[in-house]
């Protein structure tokens, strides 16, 4: 029976989250769902850059993300893990503000909000794959 | 006006307009915080320690604004309110009016926070 509520409760505390993965492009942060990437790799030259996230300091590490025309690697700085966010902790960019649309909402991340990335929507506002 | 912060840590918005400097967290939302300098094409504010946010509100729509430094809060009479001076410029166009001082640098320019936001709202949505 304990057993039993245990598991429960782990499965409405994994319905509660989501995960995040945490990377870096320059001095930014920013987090994307973390089911979107496929893999992380070395970046090649002919990689996607997008230049109004932040400038690339080496930008030797990729992002692998699946669209509907195949895979593309957003070239970043950095990883910063993965982690669970409850999900009460996401939140949605006010509707006025106007900005890049794969800019999709931001998490409260202890005391700076990260902006959340949509890797597809990055690809598809660059025209690149 | 709601309150005012202190200036924190900014997320800045990529592809935002320029005279929106980012977002903040607040209070568990996420709030649009704006500088007027480059709003009224009037220069960019610089985030130094003195620098505060000042949250104002209209309709459902709240943003921070920056400002240098904050003086405090005063009581003015209505009827000591002058209409803004004759002229085209935004900051113009974004005053309820004005209040003299002893000094010309003692003038108090009376901003229209709902007018400005609405402004706001408009360029960032016209673009």
């Amino acid at each position: 029976m304990m057993a039993h509520e245990q598991e429960q409760q782990e499965q409405e505390r994994v319905e509660d989250e989501v995960d995040i993965l945490f990377f870096e492009i320059g001095e930014r942060l920013y987090g994307t769902d973390a089911s979107q990437v496929l893999r992380i790799e070395r970046a090649l030259p002919e990689d996607l850059s997008v230049p109004s996230l932040g400038e690339l300091r080496r930008g030797s590490r990729a992002l692998v993300f699946s669209t509907s025309e195949g895979e593309a690697h957003l070239k970043v700085d950095g990883v910063r893990g993965v982690r669970p966010i409850p999900i009460a902790e996401l939140r949605r960019l006010p509707p006025a503000v106007s900005a890049a649309p794969f800019t999709i909402g931001a998490c409260l991340d202890q005391t700076r909000l990260v902006l959340l990335i949509d890797l597809v929507e990055t690809a598809r506002t660059q025209g690149r794959h | 006006m709601l309150e005012v912060l202190r200036a924190g840590l900014l997320t800045p918005l990529p592809r935002a307009p320029s005279f929106l400097l980012g977002v903040t967290g607040h209070r568990g939302e996420v709030l649009p915080v704006m500088d007027l300098l480059r709003f009224l094409a009037k220069g960019e504010a610089r985030i130094m320690p003195r620098t505060r946010i000042f949250v104002g509100v209209s309709g459902t729509y709240v943003a921070g604004v920056v400002a240098d430094t904050v003086l405090g809060l005063r009581k003015i009479l209505v009827s000591d309110i002058l209409p803004p001076p004759m002229g085209a410029d935004a900051a113009t166009e974004h005053m309820l009016g004005v209040v003299a001082g002893p000094t010309a640098e003692e003038t108090i320019n009376l901003l229209n926070f709902t007018k400005l936001l609405q402004t706001a709202r408009q360029r960032a949505v016209a673009r």
